[in-house]
């Protein structure tokens, strides 16, 4: 075939120049670390690492979300604890007060106890988080839940629990509303102690007031008791929520892990295989250069 | 015979300068664009008889040809043209290909964020922070919608631009050919010779005007030719030439199309007639890639605006008030031909964002049938009225009259990244609580049926519910349900047929049909007994602890949302960088073979026609040595002539 000498110098220059189009690449892919440019240097990687990224950002929300779980449900726990306390301590003050050899001011004077008691016991029940939210006012946390009366206290919020969405198939609740915890199954814990004061305020006379007073302290032990169970049901399904979180945040991490590994394989430069890439196309540069310029040197009119 | 001897010599001389001076055009046009290799042609001279024979008289140049092929030009010629247009679509198209890559501008990260910041609210539903935060991330959500978008108009802006600049340059490339056409022509009827720099000027504009666009070439027999674009426009015949020229589309004035002038009439060309060549590639881009790909973001826009704010009008907000719109959605684009004779104004609205297709669609009227285009892929509706609704689109007349041949053209979401905004600037208006309104069967109800979840319309926050509803069952026939209180009317809804009831007057009971009444809508099924109750209660109070809402909003990220509810809103746009990625790629792979076809091409020309030096070295000896045995021989004709004398003296 016969050549022009344009075709000669342009086949030379495009050659060079595709070679030169590849080094631009392979270095990019080396600096970046990136396989992908752009999508269409791999349309399908291309998708399926902006799903995988996006279900990483989604997925370590989640986790997020487990953070706020278990602060609020460790806030609840740990005054909750305060409380089964509070409630214990006043059952073993009551251990002594049905003893037939106490006097009406022995049994005023544990009166005062309990009655102590049970202030305390309401201001633990309207405590707020670190925000100022009532932890126990369902979801009218901006609301003190409890108000003292003479017959114990009563309640201002709602009996509804705050979800969250701690998973993706996952909502969990990381609120308890007062009602459920104090006066739930027919054991109200302010009034059983306010019942309590007001048993050990009145005075034993005769038979009579000593039999209503051994029924009386016996209901209100029962009751009381009934409050102290409860407190630790929820205690314990606090507990369980905790480490069930526990749980997810492992598989959450496994995941995590998952979809950098997959991100990787997605869109990560081979390193061994583009520094030899490279290098194979720097070998055949420096070829096509030197061939080039041998090719374009040889001509009749040097000879003339 | 010496003399004869002299001018044979002299002819040889004459010959061998043709020759060289040939040769030294070659050399010195060694890369000129468009040269073609010219040789003499030298042929003997008319031999003389003698008596004993013809003596030769030496040689003559008869012409000076250029080495060209018409079949190779033309197959460059092609070549140039598809490889054009795919070089010029492909680059369109990378800018948008770069633009999805970048981690930053793409939709993602801030759809990502805007749920985090709803997910951080379900947390703390009632802190005022953590409510900017949310607003301020569905701010940065819409911007990012506009911006892409503002991107993507850029380029169809760009379109307009190079159309323009294209179309001149076919213009100024016809009027040069047809200048040439001219002047080829008298040359040739002057000398009766090839004037060949005028045929490779002639040759290269042609190839030039290749690369703009479609080109036939059909030579006359006078050597005159006539030029084709496109699909068989003739843009030069003989010295005649025609215009092409850019016009805006008869349905939407932003867009310039390719129009052709003929005899004063301006006829705008459809994309496909203009197939290759730069103005091609920009067509192909603009109606294959840039239009779906605009209509796909503005779709994803929608959508996600649309089901966010159905959700957030469940809710409640801070304020205890049930939750408004957190998004203005832009309604479709409608825009008549400008060639419409009749008055008509077409309205469309969207009434079921999942079912909305990322397509435009085609209003015509024939005088009798609506006909509904679904312009992507060319299914047609045909209806004896209007209103109607496909694809999750209404489309009513508004007002004035419709003749036949009117034709409208709605874009439903070309626009509407750029157009959708934040309808709410107050955070105590994000609908976090809820729900808005329940409803409740009366438990001494004796019947087997039940009453759905209510479900609270656009139009529900701005008038809500002053006091429950109750609704009571009458067995007699027809069966009925009486309303207290009574003074809104309600609309039944069974399949597909509404009935609307006026206050005051008992509805009939149909089975799972749905009833709406002041901007909310329920369902009761099943067969209540006769007295049968139940109740719809506007919830008016909210905790500000209660996060029901935010959840469900939370939700919809990883709902299936677009498409009939098939894909949630970032694997839409997963699916849209696919596609983008995919042409993009097949472009690059066409687009490369192409070039190599077009480089074979060039070198099968260059091969024929091109200088190659070493050759034109070779004819420069060979005349050199041609001219010096002429000389030589005129030399010794000289002596003969000589000899001749002496005898004489």
């Amino acid at each position: 075939m016969r050549i022009s000498t344009n075709t000669l110098y342009q086949a030379g220059i495009s050659k060079i120049s595709s070679l030169q189009a590849d080094q631009a690449k392979l270095q990019q892919q080396i600096s970046t670390g990136k396989r992908i440019g752009a999508p269409s240097d791999d349309p399908v990687a291309a998708a399926r690492a902006l799903e995988v990224s996006y279900a990483q950002g989604v997925n370590s929300k989640f986790t997020d979300t487990r953070k706020t779980a278990t602060t609020k449900l460790s806030t609840l726990e740990s005054n909750l604890t305060g409380i089964t306390n509070l409630l214990v301590s006043t059952q073993s003050t009551l251990v002594g007060a049905g003893n037939g050899t106490y006097s009406d001011k022995e049994r005023a004077n544990i009166a005062t106890e309990l009655s102590g008691s049970l202030q305390a016991l309401i201001g633990m029940a309207n405590t707020q988080d670190a925000s100022g939210n009532y932890l126990y006012a369902g979801f009218n946390t901006a609301t003190k839940p409890f108000t003292a009366t003479a017959t114990g206290a009563t309640y201002a919020g709602d009996s509804n629990q705050q979800l969250l969405q701690v998973d993706a198939q996952r909502q969990m609740a990381v609120s308890v509303s007062g009602d459920n915890v104090f006066q739930a199954g027919g054991n109200d814990v302010f009034a059983s102690l306010s019942n309590l004061v007001t048993l050990l305020n009145t005075p034993i006379t005769n038979a009579a007031s000593q039999a209503a007073f051994t029924s009386g302290l016996a209901t209100a032990m029962t009751s009381l008791q009934g409050s102290v169970d409860n407190v630790l049901n929820v205690r314990a399904s606090i507990g369980s929520k905790l480490n069930e979180i526990d749980g997810l945040n492992t598989t959450g991490s496994a995941r995590d892990l998952q979809f950098s590994k997959s991100l990787s394989d997605l869109q990560d430069t081979d390193y061994a295989s583009a520094l030899s890439d490279l290098s194979k196309n720097q070998t055949i540069m420096d070829a096509a250069q030197k061939s080039f310029v041998a090719v374009t040197g040889l001509s009749l009119f040097k000879y003339m | 015979m010496a003399s004869n001897i002299l001018s044979i010599g002299q002819s040889a001389l004459a010959a061998a300068q043709a020759g060289i001076s040939t040769t030294g055009n070659n050399i010195a046009n060694a890369s000129t664009p468009g040269y073609s290799r010219q040789v003499i042609v030298q042929t003997a001279a008319q031999s003389q008889n003698f008596g004993y024979g013809y003596v030769g008289q030496g040689t003559q140049v008869s012409a000076v040809t250029r080495v060209y092929s018409d079949i190779l030009a033309k197959q460059a010629v092609n070549s140039q043209s598809v490889s054009a247009g795919i070089n010029t679509y492909s680059t369109q198209l990378s800018g948008i290909d770069n633009m999805l890559s970048d981690a930053a501008a793409g939709l993602n990260p801030a759809m990502s964020d805007f749920f985090a910041g709803i997910q951080n609210l379900s947390a703390s539903p009632s802190d005022i922070p953590t409510r900017q935060t949310a607003l301020s991330n569905a701010q940065s959500l819409v911007n990012r919608f506009q911006s892409t978008n503002d991107t993507l108009n850029q380029m169809r802006d760009g379109v307009n631009t190079q159309l323009t600049s294209s179309v001149a340059l076919v213009n100024s490339y016809a009027k040069q050919i047809a200048g040439l056409n001219d002047s080829i022509d008298k040359a040739i009827s002057a000398t009766g010779n090839q004037p060949n720099d005028l045929l490779d000027q002639r040759d290269q504009l042609v190839l030039e005007l290749s690369k703009q666009v479609k080109t036939t070439v059909v030579a006359q027999n006078q050597g005159g030719y006539n030029i084709f674009v496109g699909n068989g426009l003739p843009l030069v015949v003989g010295t005649d030439t025609y215009a092409l020229s850019t016009a805006p589309s008869p349905t939407d004035a932003s867009r310039l199309e390719v129009a052709y002038q003929s005899n004063n009439k301006t006829t705008v060309l459809g994309s496909d007639s203009l197939p290759g060549g730069a103005i091609g590639g920009l067509l192909q881009f603009r109606t294959d890639s840039l239009d779906p790909i605009q209509n796909q973001v503005g779709q994803i826009a929608v959508v996600l605006a649309s089901t966010f704010n159905t959700q957030h009008e469940q809710g409640l907000d801070l304020n205890g008030k049930p939750g408004g719109a957190l998004f203005n959605i832009p309604a479709p684009a409608v825009s008549s031909s400008s060639n419409n004779t009749g008055t008509a104004v077409v309205s469309s609205q969207i009434v079921d964002a999942r079912a909305i297709t990322s397509s435009d669609y085609r209003l015509q009227y024939d005088g009798a049938n609506y006909k509904i285009t679904r312009l992507s892929d060319k299914t047609v509706q045909s209806f004896t009225s209007l209103p109607q609704t496909v694809d999750g689109l209404s489309f009513s007349q508004a007002s004035g009259t419709m003749n036949a041949g009117d034709e409208f053209v709605i874009r439903p979401t070309q626009n509407a990244a750029t157009l959708i905004s934040l309808a709410i600037t107050d955070v105590n208006k994000l609908a976090v609580g809820g729900p808005a309104l329940s409803s409740t069967a009366n438990a001494a109800n004796t019947g087997s049926s039940s009453i759905s979840a209510l479900t609270a319309g656009s139009t529900y926050a701005s008038s809500p519910l002053a006091s429950a509803i109750g609704l009571t069952y009458n067995s007699a026939l027809p069966a009925t349900f009486t309303l207290a209180p009574n003074s809104q009317p309600v609309t039944v809804t069974s399949g597909g047929t509404s009935t609307t009831f006026a206050a005051g007057t008992p509805i009939t009971y149909t089975s799972g049909a749905t009833i709406s009444v002041g901007g909310l809508s329920f369902v009761i099924s099943g067969t209540p007994a006769n007295g049968d109750k139940f109740t719809i209660t506007p919830n008016s109070t909210n905790g500000p602890g209660n996060n029901t809402n935010g959840l469900l909003l939370a939700g919809l990220q990883s709902q299936g949302t677009v498409n009939n509810s098939k894909m949630s809103y970032s694997s839409a746009f997963g699916q849209l960088v696919n596609t983008v990625g995919n042409k993009a790629r097949e472009l690059k792979v066409t687009g490369a073979a192409e070039a190599k076809v077009l480089d074979m091409a060039t070198a099968a020309v260059q091969s024929e026609s091109g200088v190659n030096l070493d050759e034109e070295a070779t004819n420069l000896m060979r005349y050199q040595q041609a001219y010096q045995a002429a000389g030589k021989m005129m030399q010794i004709a000289s002596q003969l002539f000589s000899v001749l004398l002496t005898l004489g003296g």
